[in-house]
């Protein structure tokens, strides 16, 4: 059986202040939702793990502040990034209309192989709905993007939307994938393993003994 | 202004000052004013105490009065005494120590400050690298002459095998607590220690650095080991929550085990095995089946070949139940001991993890023709092991078998699929199925009462002197394994081709030898029994038919376990994000003022579950983490679980950020990153409204106001200021004043009341005063400066400081250089100055020159005034050597002395 072995990989979620992107956060690894907005200021992550065509991912999510002051900061974390979420609010038109200035910066400040998908949260808002879903599926065709619509609250396409752009980013690394499944460093694995669970047991199979 | 240019004067060379502060001595009946500056000499170090005039700008303004070598007695304590608590930005009180002697001093607060005590602390720690190899401090004897102090330098090389210790506490730390005492006695026990306590001590000298580098091998528990990137450990912790949360996703089946064992004799199959294998009324679902002396030839012992193999194998095949389709999974052999593993098909694929062994136990305890096969596989959820086993023969032998028993247990060893794991024994099986020729006989009873309870069938009375059921009794052997009742006569001996007892000459007494034991949960047996029918041989086959609870998985309840055992790891993990609460994440200065010290505090929680390194990072572009008048301090550390620290943050606006500040270009805003090692970034916002000065404004700014700088709208301020750099000297500048009346306020007040001032230039002024000053000049109140003749000097100093562009511009340094000696081109130069720069100069010169009229009173000479100004009027765009400095003092000379003769 082939050695066990990870991919890891880092998305980032982007948009304007208040659209919801550390809820969708909440809502992915820790399948909460709290209603009240407190602006993240800084950049936050949380990790995750999930399983893609039998491949163990684990990503590490960025939350990241939306506050426009702090935007030529939050630029710097871009490059680090194999997946991108733009996120806008339905209920906000303006959050919508940013969209176009975040893709922007994404392909200034962003590594060329990164990965987008346009997320349009709060859809469980539908009376106070400014944006049609056409809009976000014409601008997610117009920019070559997947596009869901989703809410924190209901947990509606959250896990299909995370999982859709860990896909993407697995898809477009495949070719670095395959040479990590060949240089595997498992010795690593092993050093921690013996430390942590002293399963090293002084009998060793080399030993065996058969005459005949 | 750098001091620690006044004492690199007084070096010798090879001799550095790395750098200087001005700061009080604590004496019994007050303090002085002392210079203190950090000389190093191929890294030897030691702090120079001098006394000084004024602000000390050339090596003569600097008397030498104490040197203090640091070596390993040398120790630096900062203290707060009971009426300085938690006065954020009050000054650093220090107490230094070595040898025997004390000082206290005051350093001013700030950054500066700062600095100089990390120099300090970053030399001693140079002293303890190089232990043990101590210090001569051969180039400090030199100074001992000139030092005002006598004995000042008591025997340098007594103290050096010495070591302090070093409690450099910060601030922060100390605040609020009354620490002089236990500093104090510390630092003496320290003292006497011997030098074995060097490496010790070095960790806390360096302190917080050698913590944080250090820490990083403190990971100790799983939940930190889960955020390394070896995956492996995750997979092995998974693995053991599925294990534990088995009943969760699984479910008990039952599936019948066919279990049969013969002892062939050596013998070929001459008849079909379908009575032994067949007899069941439903097709089993698996097969095991075990040989023994399959093969008694020399060539199998010798070379473990045999055709009897093939021949078997066929004979069980073809025996098996016609009523369902069989796969052979495994066989597996030991010169005659030979064991097969059959399935039905549609089991085949609920069976993994195959693995098959062999252990000798025969000739020297080694060889095949006695000992064991075995094979272990998973079914479904399920671990089985399958043992046949033929052990020693003879009636007397049955510690031999004994030992047999326990050989092949500890040496048959399945490897594990995971190569990393330890192989696995018989026993680690939570089912263990155990069959074979196991050889133990009926003792203690005569031949013919053997046969005779035979034929009575009187099988309890004979079951009693079996051997293996009185060994397992008294738990010798096969511990916790069960066997059926036996309700069945002795396998053994039989005339073969017959069903007659042994007729040779031996005429062995019959015995059970061929058995069928478990070990397990959920096992019951079906039947257990012999068959007579078969008589191939001297032993009648044996089997057993068991029903084995088998735990099978549902794959859904197993999907959604398993999600929830990667769900409370990413939890866990998550949780172990390394994670701090702040006080403030935005600070806001209010009305800053230019050389005013504002400080705020932000405190750092550590409210997370491991400890963390936290350090403010630069931003992409930017050459440090926070814009030049403003630092944090410490602006990197490490945080243990649940430990705070304050962090100060400090905003001083000096005379390079003061220019842009005063004229609206620039704003008191800076977002600093406060990063998390492992985990998250904080932005922390700062931001402050700043007072425009006419220190550091520029000349011509000041020509164009008639009224307070902080009587004016910043936006004219801001015009006037881009005016300046686009059209200097313009025509138009009609109502403009010939000279900023900030200066002629401090010129002539000081013209008025300080001409016959004793000292002028030369005794420091109070900060309190200048800030006095500073708020006249600025806003005009009140209406004649206040403070004394020392601190009005001082103000004007600083204010030619401040000038963003100095009074000879730097365009004009060059050639104030090439011409410095005849005064004819001097005042050439003068003339082609800008027109407000011009009148500046001739009006300071000309105050000047008032000044030395009155010589005999306030004691200043040419030599002292040019010094001074030189300096602060004509600047150098870069870095300023000594000739330089020399060339700028003559240049000024001329203008001093021209219409004094």
């Amino acid at each position: 059986m082939a050695k066990q072995y990870d991919v890891l990989f880092r998305l980032l979620l982007l948009g304007d202040s208040g659209v919801g992107k550390t809820c969708l956060l909440c809502r992915f690894t820790d399948n909460e939702f709290h209603p009240s907005h407190i602006s993240t200021i800084g950049v936050d992550f949380k990790m995750k793990t999930l399983e893609i065509d039998g491949i163990k991912v684990r990503i590490q999510i960025w939350d990241t502040a939306g506050q426009e002051r702090y935007q030529t900061i939050t630029k710097q974390y871009y490059r680090r990034a194999q997946g991108i979420f733009l996120v806008y609010d339905i209920t906000s038109e303006r959050s919508f209309q940013h969209i176009m200035k975040w893709a922007s910066d994404v392909d200034e400040y962003a590594p060329d192989k990164v990965q987008k998908i346009l997320v349009g949260n709060k859809s469980d808002e539908e009376q106070k709905r400014q944006v049609a879903t056409a809009q976000g599926n014409k601008l997610a065709k117009a920019y070559g993007m997947d596009f869901f619509e989703t809410s924190a609250f209901t947990n509606h396409n959250i896990t299909e939307s995370f999982t859709r752009l860990a896909e993407l980013v697995l898809q477009a690394n495949k070719k670095d994938l395959d040479v990590l499944r060949v240089s595997i460093n498992d010795k690593l694995n092993l050093a921690a393993l013996e430390e942590e669970e002293g399963v090293c047991d002084s009998s060793s199979d080399a030993q065996k003994t058969c005459w005949c | 202004m750098d001091q620690s240019v006044a004492i690199q004067e007084t070096l010798d060379d090879g001799e550095n000052c790395l750098i200087a502060v001005q700061c009080l001595l604590l004496l019994d009946n007050g303090t002085e004013s002392r210079l203190l500056g950090l000389v190093e000499h191929i890294k030897e170090h030691a702090l120079f105490m001098f006394m000084h005039r004024r602000m000390a700008i050339t090596g003569s303004d600097v008397t030498l009065q104490k040197i203090i070598p640091i070596s390993y007695d040398f120790s630096v304590v900062e203290v707060s005494s009971p009426e300085e608590l938690a006065v954020v930005g009050a000054d650093t009180r220090l107490r230094v120590t070595f040898l025997n002697e004390e000082i206290e001093f005051k350093l001013p607060f700030g950054s500066h400050t700062r600095l100089f005590l990390s120099e300090v602390n970053r030399a001693w720690c140079d002293v303890c690298e190089q232990y043990p190899k101590s210090p001569k401090f051969d180039w400090l004897t030199k100074y001992q002459k000139s030092a005002k102090e006598p004995g000042s330098l008591p025997s340098i090389a007594a103290s050096t095998g010495k070591i302090a210790k070093r409690e450099r506490s910060h601030s922060a730390d100390t605040r609020g607590h009354k620490e002089d005492k236990h500093t104090n006695s510390s630092t003496d026990k320290a003292r006497g220690e011997g030098a074995h306590e060097n490496s010790q001590e070095r960790v806390k000298g360096e302190g917080r650095n050698e913590l944080v580098r250090l820490s990083t091998h403190t990971v100790s528990n799983k939940a930190q080991m889960l955020t390394m990137p070896q995956f492996g450990l995750r997979d092995t912790l998974i693995k053991c929550e599925l294990l534990k949360n088995e009943d969760a996703y699984t479910y008990i089946e039952n599936f019948s085990f066919f279990l049969g064992t013969y002892n062939v004799n050596g013998q070929t199959p001459k008849e079909s095995l379908r009575s032994w294998l067949g007899c069941t009324p439903q097709p089993p679902d698996l097969y095991c089946i075990g040989f023994q002396e399959l093969d008694l030839s020399k060539e199998v012992f010798f070379f473990n070949d045999t055709p009897k193999e093939q021949e078997w194998m066929k004979a069980v095949s073809e025996g098996l139940h016609s009523d369902a389709k069989y796969a052979l999974v495994k066989l597996v052999r030991l010169v005659g001991i030979m064991l097969l593993f059959y399935v039905k098909k549609e089991h085949a694929e609920h069976i993994s993890d195959m693995e098959a062994e062999t252990v000798g136990t025969g000739i020297m305890g080694r060889m095949g023709n006695k000992g064991a096969v075995a094979v272990r596989f998973r079914f479904h959820n399920s671990d089985v092991c399958v043992v046949n086993a033929h052990l020693a023969a003879h009636v007397e032998e049955y510690e031999r078998r004994n030992q047999d028993y326990r050989d092949i247990c500890s040496r048959m060893l399945f490897r594990q699929l995971d190569p990393t794991l330890s192989p696995l024994t018989i026993m680690k099986h939570s089912i263990v199925l155990w069959l074979g020729d196991l050889n133990y006989r009926i003792s203690d009873l005569e031949v013919d009462h053997v046969k005779d309870l035979i034929m009575k069938k009187d099988f309890e009375t004979l079951h009693n002197h079996d051997q293996l059921k009185r060994q397992m009794d008294e738990e010798a052997v096969f511990v916790d394994f069960l066997e059926g009742e036996i309700e069945f006569q002795p396998t053994y001996k039989y005339d073969m081709g017959s069903d007659k007892w042994d007729t040779s000459e031996k005429c062995r007494v019959p015995a059970w030898c061929d058995r069928i034991l478990w070990k397990g949960k959920n096992i019951t047996q079906r039947h257990y029994r012999s068959h007579m029918t078969l008589r191939t041989s001297d032993h009648k086959p044996v089997s057993s038919l068991l029903e084995i609870g088998i735990k099978v998985v549902n794959e859904e309840s197993y999907k959604r376990t398993l999600e929830d055992i990667v769900r409370s790891l990413d939890k866990l993990e998550n949780e172990c994000i390394p994670s701090v609460c702040l006080s403030k994440s935005e600070f806001h200065f209010k009305d800053v003022k230019f050389m005013q010290h504002r400080a705020e505090t932000l405190t750092l929680h550590n409210d997370g579950q491991v400890p963390c390194k936290f350090e403010f990072i630069k931003k992409l572009d930017e050459p440090a983490y926070c814009k030049p008048w403003l630092t944090a301090n410490p602006s990197r550390g490490f945080l243990a679980q649940g430990d705070s620290v304050d962090i100060d943050l400090e905003l001083f606006v000096n005379r390079s950020t003061a220019p842009e500040l005063n004229s609206g270009q620039q704003q008191l805003e800076d977002i600093l990153i406060l990063h998390l090692e492992r985990g998250k970034d904080f932005f922390i916002s700062i931001s402050g409204s700043y007072l425009s000065s006419c220190f550091g404004s520029s000349i011509h700014t000041l020509c164009q106001l008639k009224e307070p700088i902080q009587d004016m709208p910043l936006e004219t301020i801001r015009e006037l200021s881009l005016m300046a750099t686009s059209e200097t000297n313009s025509p138009d500048t009609e109502k403009a004043l010939d000279i900023p009346k900030e200066l002629w306020m401090m010129v002539d007040h000081l013209y008025r009341n300080a001409s016959k001032q004793e000292d002028l230039f030369q005794q420091p002024g109070l900060r309190s005063e200048f800030e006095e000053i500073r708020d006249c000049l600025d806003t005009g109140m009140p209406d004649t400066l206040p403070g004394s003749n020392h601190s009005v000097a001082e103000a004007l100093l600083l204010f030619l400081d401040a000038l963003p562009e100095p009074v000879i511009p730097f365009s004009f340094y060059q050639q104030c250089l090439e011409c410095y000696f005849t005064s004819g081109q001097c005042k050439m130069i003068i003339s082609m100055l800008p027109q407000c720069h011009k009148n500046v100069f001739n009006y300071v010169t000309a105050f000047l020159r008032e000044l030395l009229k009155n010589s005999a009173h306030n004691r200043l000479d040419v030599n002292i005034l040019a010094t001074v100004f030189a300096a602060l009027l004509i600047r150098s765009p870069t870095k300023q050597d000594i000739m330089e400095k020399r060339k700028t003092q003559e240049f000024f000379q001329h203008f001093l002395v021209q219409e004094t003769h």
